[in-house]
């Protein structure tokens, strides 16, 4: 059974641990709707892919669930970060950091071609 | 890792779906709420906002089935979806399900039983720390292994490299007396370290002492726990207790702890004390054991030993020269090859009733086959893919192999109780655990899996990949399809040859037993009872004391009311005892070569032995009790010895020339003249041959090894406290062991090839019972699937004797192609057990012509029954039903 590894599944896992560490303990709802404001409603998704993601990060051992109540009383499902889960982030952080300098230089206006 | 922790949780919440699923469903709710909330807030009317929300979502069910892949493992969610349509299958047809998985029980109980048997006995490592560096070392005469000389024993320990330490033994008969009545007891004669070097452990004090095999130092003992228990009471303080044994007095110095030693023959252990005078090359009566170093190999041992022989050799050449030395694991050492060669024999046949079960299973889920096609074919236009339906039927047939397997341990458990009672002693070693562990039930569950797919994938294979669009059409009443019906006949030839094969073996191991028990023995066995006295080495400071005490005992127990002859011999016929293996020349003749001198068992009997075991005397006459100390030495020899080196000649006028054998040493060579020729009786296991004997009278040459034997006008056994007074008014320290009626000695003497040959008949029972089933089942069918065909011609004018030949033909024409097939079996099966039968030659036509008449007619008879039902079939009622 191999892992989808396409771009969208690992930024995705980024932003929801990026939104958890920002917010604190939050429910998947809420963890959507954070995303897409944060992108300026550019990534237009179903909210439903995000679950198995959260599923998968909880299997991991990077987030942990809990029932909880929402603000305006309603039962909720409660994300929130793990110690795994915070270093996994800095990793990823830098990971991503590295990785976005390098496509940067390659998509800078060419000077090795001229 | 945290790949693998996710994995983990998914194998786990493959089986807790009910609570996920709930969870799952709750948080869609709970998401669906909030966000129908912020929708009504922005404005939009309920029904809008609810919409809304499910579109933003991406549809409810698709999320909860993308979430669900996640979750766990689709395969083992499909897989644990088919155990589950499995169960409910096999629930739906008892009686089937019911006869497979006993059928599949009988074949995985069967096997688990006996591989506990193999694992216990010959596979599972020693109990001890690193049992592989544990060794014994043996002499190596004339290419056999051989007991060892204490001067040997000394200079292997002082010249080997290759040992962290080597303990030699002997074992005597030692008399305890804890209470008033003294108690004769297998004692272990032994080098200090023995427990020490082989890492048993102690319940409390030590291991014997070097200084303790000094003379004089040497009153210490070790006893087991199971002695301390039963004869100590279990004294906490009996360290430094003393004991009297063998009339003097011992110190205990250790009990060994509960367990392995338990099991020991002897429970009783006393340091070896050697006066200088019995270290010599000549005697060899030692049993080695050693320890090899941490990363000697059995070859780097085996060479530094044979440098060390030959070292010795050129010290000694009287004694060593040709001598070797041969270190070989202590793992299977004490098992015969007989019984290891049986071992393995009884599990290939339980292999076999494995075989036989699973291609008896397979029939029958053939024969469901037609039911089931009809599934497979809706299923298959319904899109489901062939590999899906072929792992469907496969997981059904696992799931009935797992609950046979199942059931199928604990039918080895009692099985087991049953055959560890029925194990000869000693036949299996005493380290061994036979019991149901974690290795055998691993065993178990990989027979399982075997059956399961071995008598699931034919009829899998068949459904899923045979002609549906057949069987849908017919709607599934009655397909006739001829390659089933070839496969399940074929399955049935199978099955008899399986059968066959098995059923020689029994064959074989019935008709040896039968030959071995009416084996001629050379004696009479019934009206004797026989025992051994305690070894007393040090009791007598000479012949003419030792001689006079025996002759006092013998006379005491001659005139117990009721023996009509009583004899005292070192060894006798069956129950064995002590004997000698000498060389000897014939005087007078020149010795050709001194190196191969030829050898004879050595034995020393009274006068009166011969009459007691009721032996023939050929020629000549029988010791009497003036062949004494002062006249002159005489000898008797068996018929072999006559045949072998006394061909042409008169034996009586012969003279042997032996070494005198006194208690540890060899003195001069001296001549025994022949007087008397008699009967071979048989002394050692029966598969071999004859071998030479030369007895001569005890009076002339005692050794304190004495067994006493009886004849008895009444049964022997009721005679053994008047017996055992008459010993006790001589010595009462003279305890009485082994004591034993020749029926009794005879009857444990063939344990061994009755264990074997009743596992043998037993599992060749079930075959024939699965092979008769099995037959029944098929013949049975073609009768239902042909009611139409036989009603025809019935109605055509066959009579019901032409119907019932015609079937039975047909039945039989399938068990006699098995048999057929079954007779190469049954030359590899009569090639392999050769060596453990006696009398019966490989291809023996007796016991297959038995088993296979056996086998027919139990074919006959499970093909009557269907014979008969189609001869009933009402041509009216066959006709209309089409």
């Amino acid at each position: 059974m191999g892992e989808k590894k396409d771009v969208w599944q690992g930024t995705l896992a980024l932003m929801v641990l990026k939104t958890l560490q920002a917010m604190g303990p939050l429910h998947g709802y809420g963890i959507a709707r954070r995303i897409e404001q944060t992108s300026g409603d550019l990534l237009i998704v179903n909210y439903g892919t995000l679950y198995p993601a959260l599923l998968k990060l909880e299997q991991e051992g990077y987030i942990s669930s809990e029932w909880g109540v929402s603000d305006n009383n309603r039962k909720a499902k409660y994300y929130k970060l793990t110690r795994a889960g915070r270093k996994q982030l800095n990793k990823e952080e830098r990971d991503w950091e590295q990785t976005t300098a390098i496509l940067a230089r390659f998509l800078a206006p060419g000077e090795e071609r001229s | 890792m945290r790949n693998l922790r996710a994995w983990f949780l998914r194998l786990g919440d493959a089986f807790r779906k009910q609570r996920r699923e709930r969870d799952l469903s709750a948080e869609m709710e709970s998401h669906l709420a909030l966000h129908i909330e912020d929708n009504l807030r922005a404005g939009m009317s309920p029904e809008q906002a609810r919409r809304q929300a499910l579109i933003k979502l991406g549809g409810l069910e698709q999320t909860k089935e993308s979430y669900r892949d996640r979750r766990s493992l689709p395969i083992l969610e499909s897989l644990l979806r088919d155990v589950r349509h499995g169960l409910r299958i096999l629930r739906k047809s008892p009686g089937f399900t019911t006869v497979a998985i006993l059928t599949l029980a009988l074949g995985i109980g069967a096997s688990t039983a006996i591989f506990s048997v193999v694992y216990g006995a010959l596979l599972a490592p020693l109990p001890m720390p690193h049992p592989e560096q544990l060794v014994m070392v043996w002499l190596k005469m004339d290419g056999d292994r051989n007991v060892v000389s204490p001067g040997d024993f000394f200079d292997w320990k002082q010249q080997s490299a290759v040992f962290q330490n080597l303990v030699a033994w002997d074992e005597a008969t030692f008399s305890l007396s804890v209470s008033d009545h003294p108690e004769a007891l297998q004692t272990r004669i032994m080098t200090p370290g023995f427990f020490d070097m082989q890492g048993i452990p102690m319940q409390m004090g030590r291991d014997f002492a070097p200084e303790e095999a000094e003379l004089g130092k040497n009153h210490v003992m070790i006893i087991t726990h199971r002695l301390w228990q039963q004869r100590f009471g279990s004294d906490k303080n009996i360290l430094g207790r003393q004991v009297r044994l063998n009339s003097e007095l011992y110190t205990v110095v250790g009990v060994l702890a509960a367990g392995m030693p338990d099991r020991y023959e002897a429970p009783l252990f006393v340091p070896m004390a050697l006066r200088p005078d019995q270290i010599t090359h000549e005697r060899h009566w030692m049993t080695v054991m050693g320890r090899l170093k941490p990363g000697v190999t059995l070859a780097q041992a085996n060479a530094d030993m044979d440098r060390v022989a030959k070292h010795i050799a050129g010290n000694y050449p009287s004694s060593n020269e040709g001598v070797g030395a041969l270190v070989e694991p202590l793992k299977n050492d004490f098992t015969s090859r007989d019984t290891i060669r049986a071992l393995w024999l009884l599990m290939g046949a339980v292999g076999f009733v494995l075989l036989i079960a699973c291609v008896n299973v397979a029939n029958l889920l053939l024969s469901r086959g037609t039911v089931r096609m009809k599934e497979a074919a809706l299923r298959l236009s319904l899109g489901a893919t062939r590999f899906r339906l072929f792992s469907q039927f496969l997981t059904e047939s696992l799931v009935l192999a797992l609950i046979g397997g199942v059931l199928g341990v604990a039918l080895a458990g009692a099985l087991l109780q049953v055959i560890v009672n029925l194990l000869p002693q000693f036949s299996v070693p005493t380290e061994s655990d036979i019991r149901l562990n974690m290795p055998v039930l691993l065993f178990s569950l990989a027979a399982a899996i075997f059956a399961g797919v071995l008598c699931g994938s034919a009829p899998a294979w068949q459904i899923s990949h045979g002609n549906l669009s057949g069987a849908l059409k017919e709607g599934g009443r009655s397909a006739s399809n001829a390659g089933r019906h070839g496969l399940r006949r074929g399955l049935v030839v199978i099955e008899f040859a399986l059968a066959l094969t098995l059923l020689a073996g029994a064959g074989l191991a019935i008709h040896s037993f039968w030959k071995l028990a009416r084996i001629d023995l050379g004696f009479r066995e019934d009206h004797i009872l026989t025992f051994t006295l305690p070894t007393q080495f040090d009791r007598f400071p000479n012949n003419e004391r030792m001689v006079a005490f025996y002759r006092q005992m013998l006379e005491r127990v001659s005139s117990v009311p009721g023996v009509t002859s009583a004899s005292l011999s070192t060894s006798a016929p069956v129950v064995g005892g002590s004997w000698w293996g000498m060389e000897f020349s014939i005087a007078g003749r020149p010795t050709d070569d001194s190196a191969s001198k030829p050898g004879a068992r050595f034995q020393m009997v009274s006068p009166g032995y011969f009459q007691t075991f009721g032996i023939r005397i050929l020629k000549g006459r029988d010791f009497t009790d003036q062949d004494n100390a002062g006249a002159m030495r005489v000898a008797m020899v068996n018929e072999t010895f006559v045949k072998e080196y006394l061909q042409n000649v008169d034996p009586l006028a012969q003279r042997i020339v032996v070494r005198q054998l006194d208690m540890s040493t060899m003195g001069p060579p001296v001549e025994w003249q022949i007087v008397g020729v008699f009967h071979d009786a048989r002394n050692r296991r029966t598969r071999r041959e004859d071998a030479p004997e030369i007895d001569v009278p005890f009076w002339q040459s005692p050794l304190p090894y004495v067994r006493i034997s009886a004849r008895t006008a009444v049964e022997p056994a009721n005679l053994s406290n008047s017996i055992a007074a008459a010993v006790h008014s001589v010595d009462p320290d003279s305890a009485l062991d082994h004591v034993i009626t020749m029926d009794q000695a005879l009857d444990e003497w063939l344990a061994d090839d009755r264990f074997a040959m009743l596992l043998f008949a037993g599992f060749a029972g079930v075959a024939l019972l699965l092979a008769a089933i099995g037959i029944y089942g098929v013949m049975s069918f073609v009768v239902a699937q042909r009611t139409h065909e036989i009603g025809l011609r019935m109605a055509l004018g066959a009579g019901s004797k032409d119907v019932l030949v015609m079937v039975l033909g047909e039945g039989m024409l399938l068990a006699l192609a098995g048999l057929f097939l079954g007779l190469g079996g049954t030359y590899f099966v009569g090639r392999t057990m050769n060596s453990i039968l006696y009398g019966v030659a490989a291809m023996d036509p007796l016991a297959f012509s038995m088993v296979a008449a056996v086998l027919l007619a139990a074919a006959l008879l499970a093909c009557y029954l269907p014979a008969r039902r189609a001869t009933q079939v009402d041509p009216m009622v066959a006709l209309r039903y089409e």
